[in-house]
């Protein structure tokens, strides 16, 4: 409960939970995702394990908003572009 | 002739928000007699409000002044009373079991991602942010209320 790092995990559950309102495959499925995500790793206590863990999440973080990126880029070139033959 | 226009306008306008916001009989029972009363223009603001207030003081309030798209004052009632509407919503508390003094995670049997997870909701609900460190010592939905109280500025 006091660990240290709890702050930063929820922190990140929080960051990805915001980014998640926008997954393709709805907010819901996201978060039942991101849930059990979590919890799989609920009783990992070694503090180098954890913040291997954090790290795992802020990569997942680049990769969603780099997703994100792509897909608005992908709508913006369906929509200003000639489809390519 | 033109104003009748108008008038007929804004109510149907009105009107499909009004069934949105609640089955209730009595929020529309009380709204609707203060049409004739009131300008067509503020009555479109009414309908707006009663979505906030559930059916508290709404001809009080609306009668006396405009608010166009502000929100009516908060009070420990209402901000009570859509504390508990999120919570309701929210998809891992059954409402029954719900009290305001319930403990999210010893009487509601949540754990605390899903203690997060309302603190956004609430976030989310009254438009401003609430830090971790507060955030983690809010586990009622009373603490909840008495947390933006505080914050806002309420004391009635």
């Amino acid at each position: 409960m006091a660990n240290p790092l709890r702050g930063e995990v929820i922190k990140l559950y929080k960051t990805l939970l915001y980014l998640g309102r926008e997954y393709p495959k709805g907010p819901i499925y996201f978060r039942e995702r991101l849930k059990s995500a979590f919890m799989k790793n609920k009783d990992v206590s070694d503090p180098e394990k954890i913040k291997q863990l954090v790290a795992k999440g802020d990569y997942v973080i680049k990769e969603l908003e780099a997703l994100y990126f792509l897909r608005k880029y992908r709508a913006m070139k369906k929509r200003y572009y000639e489809p390519e033959k | 002739m033109a104003a009748r226009v108008l008038v007929q306008c804004v109510r149907s306008l009105a009107r499909p928000s009004l069934r949105l916001c609640s089955g209730n009989p009595a929020v529309r029972a009380a709204v609707l007699p203060s049409v004739a009363t009131h300008r067509p223009l503020s009555f479109a603001a009414d309908s707006r409000r009663t979505r906030w207030l559930g059916q508290s003081q709404i001809p009080s309030v609306g009668a006396l002044c405009r608010q166009y798209s502000d929100l009516p004052p908060l009070t420990l009632g209402n901000i009570e009373d859509r504390v508990m509407y999120v919570l309701k919503l929210y998809d891992k508390i059954s409402p029954e079991k719900l009290l305001t003094s319930s403990h999210f995670m010893k009487d509601l049997g949540l754990d605390s991602l899903d203690q997060v997870e309302i603190i956004m909701a609430m976030e989310d609900e009254f438009g401003f942010e609430i830090p971790d460190s507060d955030a983690e010592k809010l586990m009622t939905p009373e603490e909840i209320v008495q947390y933006i109280a505080d914050k806002k500025d309420v004391y009635e």
